[in-house]
């Protein structure tokens, strides 16, 4: 019975945790669509708007990834 | 090498998909254990440290590197000769070029070189180390490991399989979780009558000899120890898993870390190189403290700065390590539910997530080296540099 | 930590291993290929400048080439102008030579078709001079010495004007039939003019018209008729 409680919480805990991925998919859209928007308005810097637009959606990414390490490390670190 | 579908290969296609339908019905597929360190191999220790399978897997990425750095300057053109030295060298030095274009858009003319050699190092080995996880076999193919966790000097036993038994080659029995000998004791006849049909060893009434075992196992449990590390295979009195011979190195910690301090490291490095000494100044700024009202936000701001890079270590580390562990926890999890044909999406877009992961992780150091080797504080060196750079 | 699996022993090694690669991959791919790299890249401008270049000594061997063929298009229309020039030349000299013999040939007939007309004129002198006396011995009814009659009809032919005797140079002398030789000796002497030509002129009848270079002297029975006419009309 302790066990099963331990487990739920590690499950809710994780799904929380991933609610932080929301914020990282919301900034990678909005950084990519304005990226696009860029280069249909200015195809010639194409290349400049896509290394910072890697550039954006990785920090944006890397917000999403702490939320699913963070999951990763309560399922599966937490004893 | 040209891709015909026309011919017979389509049948060997469908031929494979049957054999797979027929082992999924027959040895289904189990879960293998999810845990972040790499899994320790049962051989023990060398030089003090305990193998792990991702330890093994970065041994194997080296081993490819090794080949490519003897097939590339094996191929390589000399003397001038343009004449092309087979398909892979050209593959390979059309995607150096591109990247040393890509590259060359983003670095300072002046330190190119070191920049660009450090994008291609991080590049090709976090991108194979990425991709081991697409060859078949690796985090699937193991030792059968008996499932035991040591807490407080004695081992519990955790959640694992039975074993069965093919040819004298013992695999796991993914219709069969293991069941203890007590609760076995406390199983009805159908449910036990269940388990020996689905060919499960352990808790099966037969099993006569087996049980005495277990019970002296089970008595054990609470005074002396069993020991686990010498367990026959086969033995239904512990829960066996699968500890895959390889494993993505990726999906370690300590490779990423390592990366990822080597890369921060290197961008401290190429700071220094470029602007001396005066490159602390961007960390501790302190010439406008006396001089400006808003002096102490220089202060704090750079001190922000130094408290970014070590978010730079983290930040290169879990990055890599998040999205590769996810990615092979998705694999295992979409082949254990339905190992048919849903894998082979999620095959792909692992390909183009190692691919992204790879790309990122050298272009952000390839972008923060060329963001320290100009100063902020000072515009108009900035210029100066620009200008050298143009000409 | 060990939660996490970090472990201080592989983290140097994943450290150490990666200088080592990264060393390997500088000494036996980076530094090499960027090199061929670098080579193809001059190599390819080099290429482009020298097929600048060939395109340029193309062009201009296409101007001496054109040059060349215009000259030897001039030379070969100076060479058949002056063939045609040449030719023309030789034509009109051709023509010129035709010209003149057939000048000379004319002036042959003619002196020939004059020498036989003087001759034949020289024999009706003989038959006018019997048939005019004659034609007198009838109408005077007296016969006349043969010798004076003869003397007469020679005065009639080759008298020559009293006035012409003062003329002198180059001189003309028209009768109306031929002079024999001793007359023309004798009419040369008259005069005394250094050179005198005959010319023979049946119209004028008789008598001698004395011709120099700015003088005629009129001596001719044909003049003599028109002045009597006159006077009698």
């Amino acid at each position: 019975m302790e066990e099963a409680v331990v487990v739920a919480g590690k499950a809710i805990g994780a799904g929380l945790a991933m609610v932080g991925a929301l914020g990282g998919g919301i900034g990678i859209g909005l950084a990519v669509g304005g990226a696009v928007q860029g280069m249909a308005r200015n195809p010639d810097h194409t290349g400049t708007i896509q290394t910072n637009m890697i550039l954006g959606v990785a920090f944006a990414e890397a917000v999403a990834i702490y939320a699913l390490v963070v999951s990763l490390i309560i399922l599966f670190v937490l004893s | 090498m040209t891709l015909n579908w026309s011919g017979k290969r389509r049948w060997i296609a469908l031929v494979l998909v049957l054999a797979s339908l027929v082992v999924m019905f027959n040895w289904p597929p189990v879960v293998p254990v999810i845990q972040l360190p790499g899994e320790i191999y049962p051989a023990g220790e060398v030089f003090g440290l305990p193998i792990t399978n991702t330890f093994v897997g970065s041994m194997v990425v080296w081993i490819v590197i090794l080949l490519l750095i003897r097939v590339v300057s094996g191929r390589r053109p000399r003397d001038g000769g343009e004449v092309p030295r087979g398909g892979f060298y050209n593959f390979f030095e059309m995607a150096f070029e591109g990247l040393y274009g890509f590259i060359g858009g983003i670095a300072p003319e002046r330190y190119l070189g070191p920049i660009f050699k450090m994008f291609m190092t991080i590049f090709i080995l976090v991108l194979l180390s990425n991709w081991l996880h697409l060859i078949p076999g690796i985090d699937s193919i193991g030792f059968l490991h008996p499932h035991v966790h040591k807490v407080e000097g004695h081992y519990e036993l955790l959640d694992g399989f039975d074993l069965a038994t093919l040819g004298g080659v013992h695999y796991l029995n993914g219709q069969c979780p293991w069941v203890s000998p007590e609760a076995v004791a406390t199983m009805s006849d159908e449910a036990l009558q269940a388990r020996a049909d689905a060919g499960c060893l352990s808790g099966i009434p037969a099993a006569e000899a087996a049980d005495d075992h277990a019970d002296e196992a089970a008595d054990d449990d609470h005074g002396e120890e069993i020991d686990y590390h010498h367990l026959e295979p086969g033995d239904p009195a512990v829960p066996w898993v699968i500890l895959p011979y390889v494993r993505v190195p990726s999906t370690d910690l300590n490779m990423t870390l390592a990366f990822a301090l080597i890369a921060v490291v290197m961008i401290q490095v190429m700071g220094f190189r470029a602007l001396g000494i005066s490159y602390l100044t961007k960390f501790f700024n302190f010439s406008t403290l006396f001089k400006s009202p808003l002096g102490g936000i220089d202060v704090a701001v750079g001190l922000l700065e130094l408290i970014g890079e070590m978010a730079k270590i983290l930040s290169f580390a879990f990055r890599l390590l998040g999205s590769m562990f996810a990615g092979s926890i998705l694999l295992f999890v979409i082949s254990f539910l339905l190992p048919v044909i849903a894998p082979w999406p999620v095959f792909l877009l692992e390909f183009f997530v190692g691919l992204i992961q790879a790309i990122v992780f050298g272009l952000l150091t390839a972008i923060f080296m060329s963001l320290a080797t100009v100063s902020h504080h000072h515009d108009e060196e900035h210029h100066e540099e620009a200008a050298a750079g143009a000409h | 930590m060990e939660a996490l699996g970090i472990n201080l022993g592989y983290l140097l090694i994943q450290i150490i291993a990666f200088i080592v690669i990264y060393v390997l991959l500088t000494r036996f791919v980076y530094d090499p290929l960027i090199a061929v790299l670098r080579d193809r890249r001059t190599r390819i401008q080099r290429g482009l400048e020298d097929a600048e270049k060939a395109a340029n000594a193309r062009m201009n061997a296409e101007a001496e080439a054109e040059k060349v063929l215009q000259q030897a298009r001039n030379e070969a229309q100076g060479i058949v102008d002056e063939a045609r020039g040449r030719g023309e030349e030789v034509a009109q000299q051709v023509q010129q030579d035709a010209r003149a013999e057939a000048e000379t040939i004319r002036n042959d007939a003619r002196l020939a078709a004059q020498a036989e007309r003087d001759a034949q004129l020289a024999g009706l002198r003989g038959q006018v001079a019997a048939i005019s006396i004659a034609v007198a011995q009838q109408l005077i009814g007296a016969s006349l010495d043969d010798t004076r009659q003869q003397a007469l009809i020679n005065d009639f032919f080759a008298k020559v004007p009293d006035s012409a005797r003062t003329l002198s140079g180059d001189v003309t002398v028209v009768s109306a039939m031929p002079l024999d030789d001793a007359e023309q000796q004798k009419v040369q002497e008259e005069i005394g003019a250094d050179s005198v030509a005959f010319e023979v002129d049946p119209s004028i009848l008789g008598g001698l018209i004395v011709r120099s270079a700015d003088q005629v002297v009129d001596g001719s029975v044909r003049s003599g008729l028109g002045e009597m006419s006159q006077h009698l009309g």
